[in-house]
């Protein structure tokens, strides 16, 4: 028996030990020394002694503190961000944040508050932001108003809220943001805005409530930055209740989930008594969309109509002249034409993203949209034998022009000459195909961006690249080079203004050392992700002060000859290679160690030979390469035994010799 | 010498049950449905949490439109919501995609833009197609993540279809 019972508390013993080690193993993580802390999930029920007195950023969510008061942060008089999420606050007892003078963020969603003492905010100087998100409030007579005159917003979504009437003296002044998302406001009455009338610029969301009355005259001239009535099933009555009202962006849009009542044109009849610059309708079922739907839109600028299950714009439409931005995002548009861009002149922005239908570019369809700057028609499936010229006719001031995420396009020469102010050109993972000795970027004399990445082009072409004399940017991730090797002639040749390389994922295992040379203004090359072996280092040699990324290839030792080029570079990131820690990389590693300020990711670079080294970071590796004492003392008896061995052999030759005279 | 090796065993077996719920212990399977010659279980694989999920209408022939039940704490905030499904069927992967659920500038539901910390409980629709599942065994890998790709709800899903 007694066996057993030694067992047992021996057993006792070491469980008792290991949860020490456990829990203490569970400390906070630094993020910024001295500065900022991340406590998430630790189950802490104080404040951790470990965490220094000038903590500034306190991330403490998920942690278990029902009751909070003055002595709990006393000691981080510093903070200035502290985040409670879901710690189980009930109660904010008095003075809770007294000596927190610097605090500007508070964050207390998610606790199930019983009680906030009126005092409980005092302290800070200028408490910016207050989260009291699903605090379970249901009347803003909870909030203690005391120290809120500097607040710039304040979060009180998923609550029971269902008047937004302030109580007397709250400081509404200098608030710019209101957030009552998901709660349960019915009306809005005169008095409830007249309280907000102190703030200007205020953004205002009622998002998730259903909203089915507003006093008349409620909004009467009030100034709004944004007001989002999200979800609402009746527009009538808000456009109504908006009554000369100004609003820079109104959200009224709809959510898959709620149930939607179809938009009638009659609808919008109030909007003409709105000023407002900017609208977004998304999700919305048009039920009589015509030419005259929008005839109280005269004074928008940007109208949002994602997802509104649009096959067509009726021609002829009255009150978008004005308009200078346009979304038509996943709508089910079959023809580029049919949207009948000549009913927006005046449109700059024009964004025709993700529709669910294969979108067929036509011929010359926007040739009326002479402002047109940006242009978005990337996840269309696009295809076509011969683009862009006819497709984009007349876009002569087109700056921004995105194709990415479609189907194969076939460019010649000269592809986009009707826009030659393009500065910036998407045709991400859109196949590209280009025949031989064609160059379809041919006089953009104005793109500095191109972005190429996964565009299945043929990189033997030398041409592809040629007439981009701005270009700075290029990225060419996921595109493949004839043998995995950059030759000294190669279509990046051409562009001398390049700045900024992306050549990531190309199955290079090689790249000439002249590859690069007539690229000398370049400060950011990424080839991560490809087979490199150190060797292609020496095609970087006249460039000086760039941001290298080499991680994720096949560098294993770095000759000394090397080093120098990477010495001239200000970052190098080396992460996920196969390096070598033995004595025949020694000069290397004695180099990294020394420009530990211009690596990135020394984390996770690491050795991968010799075994006994696999894993270990290479700034923890010391080497010692030079001859040992014993090895000296070794190498000189050994040395004197030969001298001996030799003046004996010297000895007995001449006495050999002398005795055959 | 024996005593100690005892005393390592009944250690070893004691201490995973003294911990309580210490990450790396699985959740509890769940069954999502069961019906109509169709049975979907599931297991939380976020380390964090478990959470809640169920499917009204069970069936081989998945009707488009599906309603479903779903109630999580939020981890992260989800103004960017984005779901990866993996499908794989003989331990070979068939089906893989990426689908948005919540954009900056597509909200598509009304829980988009909630905050860490908050706890939700959505009943409604999801935007499936229908379509019919072949007899068999499937194991579905589900994970809704945010822009930084930090996990919001992670679930390992078995398919029976008989």
């Amino acid at each position: 028996m007694a066996p057993h019972v030694s067992c047992f508390f021996l057993a006792v013993l070491l469980t008792a030990s290991c949860e020490v080690i456990t829990s203490s193993g569970q400390t906070c993580i630094e993020k910024e020394a001295n500065k900022t802390y991340n406590c998430e999930n630790l189950g802490l029920r104080e404040i951790p002694a470990t965490l220094p007195n000038s903590t500034e950023c306190l991330e403490f969510s998920f942690n278990f503190l029902p009751t909070i008061q003055s002595t709990t942060f006393s000691r981080l008089i510093n903070l200035t961000y502290l985040d409670l999420t879901r710690c189980q606050i009930y109660w904010i007892h008095e003075d809770t944040f007294q000596s927190l003078h610097q605090l500007s963020t508070l964050v207390l969603t998610a606790n199930p508050l019983i009680f906030m003492s009126e005092t409980a905010l005092n302290g800070p100087k200028s408490l910016k932001h207050l989260f009291l998100i699903q605090t379970g409030i249901s009347s803003l007579e909870f909030i203690p108003a005391h120290n809120l005159k500097t607040l710039e917003s304040l979060h009180l979504g998923s609550n029971h809220i269902s008047s937004i009437k302030f109580p007397k003296g709250f400081p509404t002044k200098n608030l710019k943001v209101l957030d009552f998302q998901n709660n349960a406001i019915r009306y809005l009455s005169r008095k409830d805005i007249d309280a907000l009338q102190q703030a200007t610029n205020l953004s205002l969301n009622f998002n998730g409530n259903d909203i089915t009355g507003i006093e008349p005259g409620a909004f009467n001239s009030t100034v709004f930055q944004s007001l989002n009535f999200g979800g609402a099933l009746n527009l009538s009555v808000i456009f109504n209740g908006l009554q000369n009202s100004t609003i820079e962006s109104l959200w009224l849009g709809t959510f898959e989930d709620t149930a939607d009542q179809d938009i009638s044109s009659a609808m919008f009849d109030g909007l003409c008594e709105i000023s407002v610059q900017r609208i977004n309708l998304q999700k919305h079922h048009f039920s009589d969309l015509s030419s005259a739907t929008f005839q109280c839109f005269t004074g928008l600028q940007e109208l949002d109509l994602t997802a509104t299950h649009l096959g067509e714009l009726p021609s002829g439409v009255v009150g978008l002249n004005r308009l200078k931005k346009l979304v038509l995002s996943a709508n089910k548009f079959k023809e580029l034409c049919q949207i009948n861009a000549a009913n927006f002149p005046s449109l700059t922005h024009l964004y025709m993203k993700g529709g669910s239908n294969k979108l067929d570019l036509g011929a010359g369809c926007l040739e009326k949209l002479e402002n047109l700057r940006q242009l978005d028609l990337s996840h269309n499936d696009i295809e076509t034998l011969d683009c862009c010229n006819l497709q984009l006719k007349n876009l002569s001031n087109l700056q921004s022009l995105n194709l990415s995420y479609n189907e194969p396009l076939g460019l010649l020469t000269e592809a986009f000459k009707v826009c030659p102010q393009l500065e910036l050109l998407d045709l991400a993972f859109t196949h590209l195909h280009v025949n031989a000795a064609q160059s379809p970027f041919q006089n953009l004399q104005f793109l500095q961006v191109l972005n190429l990445s996964h565009c299945s082009l043929d990189t033997s072409n030398q041409h592809l690249l040629a007439g981009l004399p701005a270009l700075q940017h290029l990225n060419l991730q996921g595109n493949n080079f004839p043998d995995g090797n950059i030759q000294k002639t190669n279509p990046l040749q051409t562009v001398g203004s390049l700045e900024v390389l992306i050549l990531s994922s190309c199955g290079l295992s090689s790249i000439d050392q002249q590859a690069f040379s007539s690229l000398g203004k370049m400060n950011h090359v990424d080839m991560s992700h490809n087979r490199l072996t150190s060797s292609s280092i020496e095609a970087l040699s006249h460039l000086k002060g760039i941001y290298l990324n080499l991680a994720s290839n096949s560098i294993s030792i770095i000759p000394f000859s090397l080093l120098s080029i990477l010495s001239q570079q200000s970052t190098i990131n080396l992460r996920d290679n196969p390096l070598d820690c033995t004595c025949s990389n020694i000069y290397f590693l004695t180099w990294y160690k020394e420009n530990l300020q211009k690596l990135e990711d020394t984390e996770e670079t690491q050795c991968a030979n010799p075994p006994s080294l696999r894993g270990v970071k290479l700034s923890d590796v010391t080497l010692s390469c030079r001859i040992t004492a014993v090895g000296i003392f070794f190498l000189i008896v050994f040395l004197f035994l030969f001298a001996i061995l030799l003046v004996f052999a010297v000895k007995c030759f001449l006495r050999w010799k002398y005795q055959h005279l | 010498m024996n005593s100690v090796t005892a005393a390592f065993l009944v250690w070893t077996l004691i201490s995973p049950s003294s911990d309580g719920h210490v990450r790396g212990e699985a959740w509890p399977t769940h069954m999502a449905c069961s019906g109509g010659g169709l049975e979907v279980f599931y297991q939380s694989c976020d380390p964090l949490q478990d959470f809640g999920f169920s499917i009204d209408q069970c069936s081989k022939e998945v009707k488009p439109y599906l309603n479903i039940k779903f109630g999580i704490i939020l981890r992260e905030d989800i103004r960017k919501l984005f779901l990866d499904i993996v499908l794989i069927t003989k331990s070979s992967s068939v089906l893989n995609f990426s689908y948005p659920i919540c954009e900056e500038d597509l909200p598509k539901f009304s829980f988009c833009g909630r905050r860490k910390g908050e706890q939700i409980y959505y009943a409604g629709p999801i935007n499936n197609l229908g379509f019919d599942i072949p007899q068999g065994q499937y194991h579905v890998l589900l994970k809704l993540y945010n822009e930084n790709r930090s996990t919001v709800a992670c679930a390992n899903a078995t398919v029976i279809c008989s």
